[in-house]
């Protein structure tokens, strides 16, 4: 991989070089609703971002994000509500992903892409994706990725990674797809010196030490337990406890980058009925109904332990590791304030903390 | 465009038989060759109405029909027993893993229906008639809710008649016109003439009556790895992807629908 050193002044040629090829979205700053309030004594930045066409925004509207966005990446590989038997895809580029979303991507990959049969509708868009990921310099109080010892800057999984350093960033070249790109940007790239190179070593340390001291409080349980807890917490209390002020919306699960599931469905009652594909989650009460009524999951305490179960049982079991990214934003949209860092706490106490 | 998993086929309906007054077995025939394992299931679309998984009562050997035996209880199946000879349906599949006749070779096989669960049963008893040398004995007990609620009412008589082949129908409740057994099916494994301890039994029905049967089974002398379960749950896509069929570390629509007792015993709640 190599890495050049990009003048604050020369991103924006940079962008517009992506622009030529593909549609390409951008971080902006967004006023959103999504304000967790926390009680703790850390100061952390409560801004939000969210991607936007580079070709449809003020430029001095762009920014780095210090996080990830409000939006879940999976929302730009599969679509909310979307024709599967009829699509046309245009190369698109991602900038603003992070090391979370790369993650997530994983996971996504390995259910569209493996197995019996591959999504071409997922393959399609994939293969046209371009990723320009980015370090966290900064962390929201719900982020809670180094838990899982996902850390807040990305090794792999991107084509292009910006690391923000002095009056620029250090950019990454990893892809072939990357390095074309990068070929005709000569101008405006420089190879990075070895103290550019350590001194974003030592501001992905910083980060790395200050989420790690906010995290101690949290007490979130270590990825080797998890498949453990959810299954010895099968009987637990705690999926009733912490369903109580679930209003079911979905939330969670719709802006869950792990999610994946989905329902087929037509559209027409008659003639040309279109075939979609439809986000859908099993936090909504019909998601397992099967016809004549019957249905496993009838209670909402049942689909929230269904939903931990599926992601730190099924996945590890399948996969090898969890639906987890810890990017928190199950957290931020929660109405009803259901933490899976409390609940994932709770079980681990439970199994290795006897009650007095 | 490309090539789009998800898209059914057309096939075009035959003939409608009317089974019970909610039963119907739709013969189809797909505009190509469509092939099956049995015990496999298929996803069946009623256009503008949506799709459910189904699993072929037909015989895997005929290549160019296929039949569907469906209860009329949910929205794709009503709008589908308003179907006629002539009208359109589509098809995609076979997804799953059916019955392993391999295993059952050379053994005395055990089969528990109930209700339309008769269904994917009749596939395999098809499948298992045409090879019937390679098997020890063929035993059907078939439970029904009532004497009205009987499928294949003139198949299973004919059946019984067969060389190496035992049926039994049981109702769980008796009236004047029923001269056969009343009781639930659980009440007809005892003396069956299975050799428990080296038989595999099939069982396919409503959750609780596959529940009180596999109880029954164990009781009897089977080994987990000899009992097959049909699990069918809410299934969409039929590949693994869409989430919905989870049961514990599998997908019953990847892995099954056809699991043993033994891969789904330690496993929560599988009768819900």
């Amino acid at each position: 991989m190599e890495t050049y050193f990009l003048k604050n002044d020369d991103l924006l040629k940079f962008y517009e070089r992506i622009e030529q090829e593909y549609d390409l979205y951008v971080p902006v700053k967004a006023e959103s609703a999504l304000k967790y309030e926390y009680e703790g004594k850390a100061k952390l930045p409560a801004a939000d971002y969210f991607l936007k066409k580079f070709s449809q925004v003020n430029k001095e509207e762009i920014v780095f994000n210090e996080y990830r966005t409000v939006e879940p990446t999976r929302a730009f590989l599969t679509h909310y509500k979307e024709d599967i038997g009829n699509y046309k895809e245009r190369p698109q580029a991602l900038c603003g992903i992070k090391n979370c979303d790369i993650f997530s991507l994983k996971v996504q990959d390995f259910v569209f892409l493996e197995g019996k049969e591959v999504d071409p509708l997922y393959k399609a868009r994939r293969d046209n994706t371009l990723l320009i990921s980015g370090d966290c310099p900064h962390f929201k109080e719900v982020c809670f990725c180094r838990a899982f010892d996902i850390n807040p800057y990305p090794a792999e999984g991107f084509d292009f990674n910006l690391s923000p350093l002095n009056n620029g960033y250090l950019l990454d070249v990893a892809s072939q797809k990357a390095k074309m790109i990068a070929l005709s940007l000569k101008g405006i790239l420089m190879p990075a010196t070895l103290g550019q190179l350590s001194g974003r070593a030592a501001k992905r340390e910083s980060v790395n030490r200050r989420m790690d001291e906010h995290l101690a409080q949290h007490k979130i349980p270590k990825k080797e337990v998890l498949q453990e807890i959810v299954l010895s917490g099968y009987n637990s209390g705690v999926w009733q406890d912490e369903m109580r002020t679930c209003v079911e919306c979905n939330g969670c699960v719709f802006m869950c980058d792990t999610c994946h599931c989905f329902l087929l469905s037509e559209d027409s009652p008659s003639g040309n009925a279109r075939r979609l594909r439809l986000w859908d989650g099993c936090l909504l009460k019909n998601f397992t109904k099967v016809a004549g009524g019957a249905n496993p999951l009838r209670l909402r305490y049942m689909r929230l332990r269904n939903r931990y179960l599926k992601k730190f049982d099924f996945f590890i079991a399948n996969l090898g590791y969890q639906a987890c990214c810890g990017c928190g934003r199950c957290i931020e949209v929660c109405p009803g304030k259901i933490d899976i860092r409390r609940i994932l706490r709770k079980l681990y106490e439970e199994k290795y903390i006897p009650a007095n | 465009m490309k090539k789009n998993i998800y898209q059914p086929i057309k096939a075009v309906i035959e003939e409608v038989i009317e089974e019970t007054h909610a039963i119907k077995t739709f013969r189809l025939r797909p505009e190509a060759e469509f092939n099956f394992a049995t015990g496999q299931f298929i996803e069946l679309t009623v256009p503008g109405v949506g799709e459910a998984p189904f699993t072929p009562s037909s015989d895997p050997g005929v290549k160019e029909r296929l039949e569907l035996t469906i209860m009329n209880v949910g929205e794709v199946t009503s709008k589908l027993h308003t179907l006629q000879k002539g009208d359109v349906v589509g098809i995609r599949g076979p997804y799953g893993q059916g019955y392993p006749l391999d295993k059952f070779k050379g053994r005395d096989i055990l089969i528990v229906g109930g209700g339309v669960g008769l269904a994917p049963l009749r596939s395999l008893l098809f499948s298992l008639f045409s090879g019937i040398d390679n098997y020890n004995k063929v035993v059907l007990r078939y439970g029904s809710r009532t004497s009205g609620d009987i499928v294949y009412k003139t198949l299973l008589p004919e059946w019984g008649k067969k060389d190496k082949v035992d049926v039994l129908v049981s109702v769980d409740v008796g009236d004047s016109s029923w001269p056969g057994n009343v009781g639930l099916v659980t009440t007809v494994l005892d003396n069956t003439g299975v050799d428990y301890s080296s038989a595999a039994a099939i069982v396919c029905g409503p959750p609780i009556m596959m529940k009180f049967v596999t109880l029954k089974l164990l009781d009897l002398g089977f080994q987990p790895p000899d009992i097959y379960l049909s699990m069918e749950k809410s299934m969409s896509c039929g590949l693994g992807k869409c989430g919905h069929c989870r049961i514990g570390k599998f997908y019953a629509c990847k892995d099954g629908p056809v699991f043993t007792y033994e891969q789904l015993k330690d496993i929560h709640d599988i009768w819900d």
